[in-house]
C-alpha cells in the first residue's frame, strides 16, 4: 500500500512500508538520465534498484533495502540520501563539463607520471586486437575529430 | 511470481538478456515484450528467493545498462 | 551575507570567500589569499576600492584585482601547487604480518593473534613486493613497514630492506625506510640492526599512561611502559650516533578516540615530555573496526574540532614558552597557505594520492590503493584491490581502472561544493573515506566528516592568521619549514 513519508513531498516520494520499498519520482528536465544512473548505481550495493517510466518526462526510482524489514524512518532516510546523491550527481556532471579541460589535463599528467613509458615487456604483452582501446578522455582523437562542429540535431538548444 | 518491467528508455535489451543469462540457474524466467517494456517474470521456490533473485536481476540489468552507456539507441 | 554583485566585475578578479566572525577570508583561483574586514570585503566585492589605497595595494599584491591580474604568475602558482602530480607512487606501505602482540580498542581488521602465522608475508612475496616497489616512476621511495606489528615478522623486514638496498643499486632511487611499531618486541639486537640500516622508527602514543594502556592492551605488561622505555633508548642511540636530537628522535602517532577529546592538555604534555617534536591530532578513521567499536570510539566532528582548537592553542602556548612542537595538520595546511608549496601529504591533495602517490602491499601479495583500501578489503569490501605482486605488472596496478576513477573522484575541480569552497586550493579528499562513509568514491562534501574536519581546521588557522600577534605568526611560519632527515636516506 502506497503511503507518504513525513517531510517528503507526496507528489515525488511514496513508500510501501509493508513491502519495504520507497520511490522517488524524478523530473528528467531537472535531472538527466546520466545523473539518475550515477545516483542509482551508488545504491545497488545495499538496495535493489528499479527504474520505471511513469510518464515521458519522469523516471521513478524504486529502492528496496536488501535486508528486508526496513521501517518508515529507515526508508525516509534512504530516499533522502538518494535525493542528495542525485543532486550531487547532477551538479557534478555540470562541473565536470565546465572543468573538463583542467580535469583531463591533471589526470593525464598524473597517469603519465605514475605509469612512465612502457617497457619492451609491456609492449610485448600488449594485445593488438581489433577492439578499439578505451579512450575516455579522447586523447587519441585528432584535434579535428575532437572539436569539429557536429551537425545540429533538432533537440539541441540554440544560443 | 514477481513481474519486473524494464522500460526501453531506461534499460538496454542486451543488458537484460545478459543479466538473465547470469541468473539462469537460480530461478525460472519468462521474458516477453509489452509495448515499451521488456517484461521478465521471475519464478522461484519461495517468495523470499523470488524477491532476492528479482532484486539482484534488476541491479544487474541496471549495472550492465550503465556499463553499456545507456539504453539501446 | 549575499554576494555583492554591482560593479564587482570591473574590479575583482575571480575569488572565493568565507565569513569568519568579523573577517572574510578571500582566496584567488590559484590559492593566493587575504583576510579582510567586512567593510573592506564589501568595497572589494562591489568594486569600490580607492585606487592606490592600502587595500588596493594589498589586493593587487595577492593578484585579486582584475585590471592587474598576472596570468603568468597565476599559472606558475597553480603549477607549483600541483607539482606532485607527475611524481608517481613514492609511499609504499608494506604489511609484513597481521599478527600483533597488542589489542587496541580501535583496531579490528588490521590485526591477527600471535599464533596466526599464516598472516606472515612469505619470502617469495616479500621479494616480489620489493621488485614491484622499485618499478615505481617516482625517484623518491619510502617503504613503510606496518602491521600487525612488524617486529613480529622481523626477518621479513630485514629481507625487504636488504633486497631493496641491493636492487636499488641499479634502480637509483632516493630510498628510505620507516617502521611503525608499538616497540614492545624491540630488543638491542633488532635496534642495532635498524639503526645500522637507517630505518626510521615511529610508534603510537595515545596520550598519558592511563589512556594509552586502556586503549592499547599488552598482555601481562604496560604498553605505555614498554613504548616509552624504547623511545628514550632509541633517542639516546641517535644522540650517541652524533645525530641532531632536534631532528632525529622517535615520532609518535596519536589516535584520537572519544576518550581523548577531554584530555587535550594531557596529550600535548605527554608528547612534549617524550621529546616528540610533532603531534598529529588525527580523528579516528572509519576503517577496520566493527560497528560496536565505532559507537565506543567515534564522536561528532564538532566535538573533535573543539578538541583540536584547545589542543592547538595549548601547543602554541608551549611554543611561546620555548618548547618546539608542531601540530601536523596545521603544518600541512599552513605550508600550502603560507608558502604556496604542497608538502605532498597524500590524503590532503587534489587529486588524492591513491595509486598515483602511494600503494599498499598486503602480507598475501595483494596490492591496494592505500592502507585504508586494504583495511576495507579485510572487512569484506575489495573495491580498492588492484592486483597481486606475483601476477600483476606495475603498469596494470597503477593504470588500474579503480585508480583512474579515484584520481578523477578526488580531483576537487570536479567536486560539487569544493569548487565553490574558499579552501579548495589547499584541500583534498580521500575516495576510500567517501566510499566507506557516504557510499561513493566522490562522496557528498556537505555530509562528509573529513570535509568538516578539513574545513574546521582551516577556519581555525585563518582565524589565527587574521588575529594572532607577530610571535604566534612566527611560530606558525616556523611550522612550514621542513628540515629533511637526510640520515635516513640510503647511501
Amino acid at each position: 500500500m502506497s503511503e507518504s513519508l513525513f517531510g517528503m513531498p507526496p507528489a515525488n516520494v511514496d513508500a510501501d512500508i509493508a513491502e519495504g520499498r520507497v520511490a522517488l519520482t524524478v523530473d528528467t528536465s531537472l535531472h538527466s538520465l546520466d545523473a539518475i544512473y550515477a545516483a542509482a548505481y551508488a545504491f545497488i550495493g545495499r538496495c535493489y534498484v528499479l527504474l520505471e517510466r511513469p510518464a515521458p518526462e519522469r523516471v521513478r526510482v524504486v529502492l528496496a533495502p536488501k535486508p528486508s524489514g526496513a521501517d518508515g524512518d529507515a526508508l525516509r532516510a534512504l530516499i533522502g540520501e538518494f535525493a542528495n546523491e542525485l543532486l550531487s550527481a547532477t551538479w557534478r556532471r555540470e562541473i565536470t563539463r565546465s572543468n573538463r579541460a583542467l580535469i583531463e589535463a591533471v589526470t593525464m599528467q598524473a597517469f603519465a607520471g605514475a605509469l612512465g613509458s612502457p617497457s619492451l615487456d609491456d609492449l610485448e604483452a600488449f594485445q593488438f586486437g581489433d577492439e578499439p582501446f578505451e579512450d575516455p578522455l579522447g586523447i587519441a582523437q585528432s584535434w579535428e575529430e575532437k572539436y569539429r562542429k557536429k551537425p545540429r540535431t533538432p533537440e539541441e538548444p540554440t544560443e | 511470481m514477481i513481474e519486473l518491467r524494464f522500460h526501453r528508455d531506461l534499460y538496454a535489451g542486451t543488458a537484460i538478456d545478459s543479466a538473465l543469462g547470469r541468473f539462469a540457474g537460480v530461478a525460472r524466467f519468462v521474458r516477453r515484450e509489452d509495448g515499451a517494456d521488456f517484461v521478465v517474470e521471475v519464478h522461484a521456490q519461495s517468495p523470499g528467493r523470488e524477491r532476492t533473485v528479482a532484486g539482484e536481476l534488476a541491479n544487474f540489468a541496471l549495472g550492465l545498462t550503465v556499463e553499456a552507456g545507456g539504453p539501446d539507441r | 551575507m549575499k554576494l555583492p554583485v554591482s560593479d564587482s566585475r570591473s574590479y575583482a578578479a575571480f575569488f572565493r570567500f568565507r565569513e569568519l566572525g568579523e573577517h572574510v577570508v578571500v582566496t584567488s583561483l590559484e590559492g593566493e589569499w587575504v583576510v579582510l574586514r567586512r567593510d573592506e570585503f564589501s568595497a572589494f566585492a562591489n568594486g569600490k576600492v580607492e585606487p592606490g589605497s592600502d587595500l588596493d595595494v594589498r589586493l593587487q599584491a595577492r593578484n585579486l584585482v582584475r585590471e592587474h591580474f598576472d596570468v603568468r604568475r597565476a599559472a606558475e602558482t597553480m603549477a607549483r601547487r600541483r607539482r606532485f602530480v607527475h611524481g608517481g607512487p613514492n609511499l609504499h606501505l608494506v604489511v609484513v604480518t597481521l599478527r600483533c602482540n597488542e589489542t587496541c580498542v580501535y583496531c579490528h581488521a588490521s590485526r591477527a593473534d600471535l599464533d596466526a602465522v599464516h598472516t606472515d608475508m612469505t619470502p617469495e612475496i616479500a621479494d616480489a613486493t620489493v621488485d614491484m616497489i622499485l618499478r615505481t616512476t617516482s625517484p623518491h621511495v619510502t617503504i613503510e613497514f606496518q602491521g600487525g606489528e612488524p617486529l613480529v615478522a622481523f626477518p621479513i623486514v630485514e629481507r625487504i630492506v636488504e633486497r631493496a638496498v641491493e636492487k636499488n643499486r641499479s634502480a637509483g632511487k632516493q630510498l628510505e625506510f620507516t617502521m611503525v611499531s608499538n616497540l614492545a618486541l624491540m630488543d638491542e639486537d633488532k635496534l642495532r640492526w635498524l639503526l645500522g640500516h637507517r630505518v626510521q622508527i615511529c610508534t603510537s602514543i595515545d596520550g598519558a599512561k592511563s589512556l594509552h594502556d586502556k586503549q592499547r592492551v599488552l598482555p601481562m605488561a604496560s604498553s605505555w611502559d614498554t613504548a616509552t622505555k624504547w623511545i628514550a633508548r632509541i633517542n639516546a642511540a641517535y644522540a650517541e650516533a652524533g645525530l641532531d636530537p632536534t631532528l632525529y628522535h622517535v615520532e609518535a602517532l596519536l589516535t584520537t578516540t572519544r576518550e581523548t577529546l577531554s584530555r587535550w592538555r594531557e596529550v600535548v604534555d605527554t608528547y612534549v615530555e617524550l621529546g616528540c617534536r610533532a603531534l598529529f591530532l588525527r580523528p579516528v578513521d572509519p576503517f577496520g573496526f566493527a560497528e560496536k567499536t565505532r559507537r565506543v570510539v567515534e564522536y561528532p566532528r564538532a566535538e573533535y574540532l573543539a578538541f583540536y582548537r584547545h589542543a592547538l592553542d595549548y601547543i602554541i602556548e608551549k611554543n611561546r614558552a620555548g618548547v618546539e612542537i608542531l601540530e601536523r595538520y596545521a603544518a600541512i595546511f599552513l605550508t600550502k597557505i603560507l608558502t604556496g608549496d604542497d608538502p605532498n601529504f597524500l590524503d590532503i591533495r587534489s587529486p588524492g594520492g591513491a595509486g598515483i602517490g602511494q600503494l599498499a602491499y598486503n602480507f598475501d601479495g595483494k596490492v591496494f590503493s592505500s592502507d585504508e583500501g586494504r583495511m576495507l578489503a579485510a572487512a569484506g569490501d575489495p573495491t580498492f584491490l588492484l592486483g597481486d605482486v606475483r601476477s600483476s605488472s606495475y603498469r596494470e596496478i597503477v593504470g588500474h581502472p579503480t585508480i583512474r576513477a579515484m584520481a578523477i573522484a578526488s580531483n576537487l575541480d570536479g567536486q560539487p561544493d569544493c569548487i565553490d569552497c574558499t579552501y579548495v586550493p589547499y584541500c583534498g579528499t580521500q575516495p576510500e573515506h567517501n566510499h566507506k562513509t557516504l557510499g561513493t568514491m566522490m562522496g557528498r562534501m556537505r555530509e562528509s566528516s573529513m570535509c568538516a574536519v578539513h574545513k574546521g581546521i582551516q577556519d581555525i588557522l585563518f582565524e589565527k592568521l587574521a588575529t594572532a600577534d607577530n610571535e604566534t605568526l612566527e611560530i606558525l611560519r616556523r611550522w612550514t619549514t621542513i628540515r629533511p632527515r637526510e640520515h635516513f636516506l640510503q647511501p
